[in-house]
């Protein structure tokens, strides 16, 4: 069953590879490079959120360092390397966030990841030395011309990355490990995982993705500002793109991206104001009538013959307390 | 040696004495059972074992390993795998993928895993819902599950709590013919139950009494049922009046 989403995945991205061919227009190019941008940023959440089953709802953090990272290294080596180094530093955040985090239960995670990229904007913010503070900072040029189609193809290839990326995960004991973590950590760790660790690897492969995301984010538009970068809203579209396609799925996110994206840019032409609100209650209906996602709903739907058929064993009911107890006297009674 | 030697283990949840200065070991291969009324500390017992719990005061050893201060992952690497009293499956996998989950740890090749998953399902007999999702088994069913992935893991010693309990009284003689084999793969195993005796008759080597996290008694099962406390810590003074 996961042989039709490679497919269908295959086949968006063969598009994705041949639009430029056809399609002049710039506008419509940056459209959809942003439509490949938060897929590649979903598909990076989807690794901790989605398969491991832990809500972040920060991964603007590693999106924002990875392109402050460009922006501020380049200053004294090439855009490249500091490309790099801005994964690197990422990285280190996840790090931090994970090795604090990951060895509580409950909701620590989710609020570590909060509270981080709520200081890293304030930070970006208030060191205007040397991050350009609240007026922002020049990015470097990555493509010569900065044409567009350079972006673009960059982009898609990123999200083509990505998307392996998750397949080789999928079918790797790291995958069955993330699945477990999800669905039953104690029982995740009575088989010898060690769930700290494995959940802290997916998380600095999330943020290394989130972060070249990020750079090439800043680089297209030459100029970053914190609100932009480590904005809260980024944040939760990160997250609410890959639960909308299917959270653990490998299309999840990119059928997320491609739906909320494509309906936003089509609200915002015809509802202008509006939008938001659109946008808003499309968000609330398909998580109360979909809470799997678009994928995971269908995936469920189509693997009829996983939906749970009842073991020849499975009618003898849990013997009540009655049953119980006639046991006790019975090796005395021998 | 023994393979595992638990040393005057005590552990309190607050206030409640929950496991006090229990001594007990078993050898390899050994089945041994704990045996005890509900809250006599069976899985506090075994927590304490593999470290989800940390014990007060005592120390427990494995395998020539100081585990006292163990986790309960490097628990199962060391060899003690375990199941839970309140089965713990991973619901959205097929009974095959729970199981591959321990046989994961011996292997990092999904293959290898697949492969060493089925041979232990078709030991438990559940060859023919290997394929099916765990959320959709009975309780039968889902205690073996519980077994089969803890023996995945290829374990020394295998911690058995309740694996028979709310079982039809058949069914859980089945299961325990199979696991008086385990010796053969040269696993020992402590089982936990409250009150599902005949089991314990059947297959254990030597069994402990716990009552109020204490250990009462201990030795053959057939010598530990007919001992005063035992009679007592079950049915109360009153019964034992009855039996003389
Ligand atoms: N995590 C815990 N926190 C507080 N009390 C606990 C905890 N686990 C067990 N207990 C208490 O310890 C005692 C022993 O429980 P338990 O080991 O589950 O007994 P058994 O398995 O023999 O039925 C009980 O009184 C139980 O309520
Ligand atoms: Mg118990």
């Amino acid at each position: 069953m996961k042989r039709p989403q490679v497919m269908i995945g295959t086949v968006i991205f063969a598009v994705a590879l041949v639009i430029p061919l056809f399609l002049h227009n710039d506008y419509f190019l940056q459209v959809i490079f942003r439509l490949f941008l938060f897929a590649t940023l979903g598909l990076a959440w989807n690794l901790v959120g989605g398969y491991a089953g832990q809500l972040s709802l920060g991964h603007a953090a590693y999106f924002g360092v990875g392109a402050y990272g460009l922006a501020l290294l380049s200053k004294g080596m090439s855009p490249w390397l500091a490309i790099v180094g801005g994964v690197v530093l990422s990285m280190i955040c996840a790090l931090i966030i994970g090795s604090v985090s990951f060895r509580l239960r409950g909701p620590y995670f989710c609020l570590a990841t909060i509270a981080f990229t709520e200081v890293l904007r304030l930070i970006a913010k208030n060191l205007p030395n040397v991050t350009g503070g609240d007026v922002g900072t020049p990015v470097p040029l990555l493509f010569p011309h900065n044409s567009m189609r350079s972006f673009y193809y960059a982009c898609v290839v990123l999200t083509i990355l990505s998307f392996a990326i998750t397949y080789w995960v999928e079918r790797s004991r790291f995958g069955y490990y993330l699945m477990a973590i999800r669905e039953d950590e104690d029982t995740a760790l009575s088989v010898g995982v060690n769930t700290a660790r494995v959940k802290l690897w997916a998380l600095l492969l999330s943020a290394a993705l989130s972060a070249l995301a990020g750079a090439l984010y800043a680089s297209l538009f030459l100029f970053i500002v914190p609100d932009q970068m480590f904005g809260v809203e980024v944040s939760v579209e990160i997250a609410i793109l890959p639960m909308l396609g299917g959270a653990g799925t490998l299309l999840g996110p990119l059928v997320g991206s491609i739906v909320l994206e494509t309906a936003s840019e089509v609200f915002k032409n015809i509802f202008k104001e509006a939008h938001l609100l659109i946008y808003g209650i499309l968000v609330v209906l398909v998580v109360l009538f979909l809470p799997e996602g678009i994928v995971g709903t269908l995936n469920r739907k189509l693997r009829w013959f996983k939906a749970a058929p009842r073991t020849p064993f499975a009618s003898a009911p849990p013997p009540g307390p009655a049953e119980e107890s006639k046991r006790i006297p019975l090796p005395l009674a021998e | 040696m023994p393979l595992l030697e638990i040393k005057n283990v005590s552990k309190r949840f607050g206030g409640l004495k929950a496991v006090t200065d229990v001594n007990m070991s078993v050898e390899a291969g050994e089945i041994a059972f704990i045996v005890g009324p509900n809250g006599a500390g069976k899985t506090t017992l075994f927590n304490l074992i593999t470290s989800v719990h940390k014990a007060d005061a005592g120390q427990i050893v494995f395998d020539g390993h100081d585990i006292t201060h163990s986790s309960p992952h490097a628990a199962a690497k060391l060899g003690i795998g375990r199941t839970f009293q309140i089965v713990k499956p991973l619901r959205n996998l097929t009974v095959l993928e729970n199981t591959m989950l321990g046989a994961f740890l011996r292997t990092s090749s999904p293959a290898a895993a697949e492969q060493e998953a089925a041979k232990v399902l078709q030991f438990l007999g559940m060859g023919k819902v290997m394929h099916l999702a765990a959320r959709g088994m009975g309780l039968p069913m889902m205690k073996r599950l519980e077994i089969a992935r803890a023996l995945a893991t290829k374990p020394k010693l295998i911690l058995l709590d309740e694996v028979v309990a709310g079982l039809p009284t058949v069914e859980a003689l089945k299961l325990a013919d199979l696991l008086k084999r385990l010796p053969e793969w040269g696993i020992a195993a402590i089982g936990g139950v409250e009150h599902v005796m005949q089991v314990v008759m059947k297959i254990a080597d030597r069994v402990v009494v716990l009552d109020h996290g204490i250990k009462i008694a201990e030795g053959k099962p057939q010598d530990v049922v007919h001992h005063p406390a035992v009679i007592e810590a079950y049915l109360g003074s009153k019964y034992k009046e009855l039996l003389k």
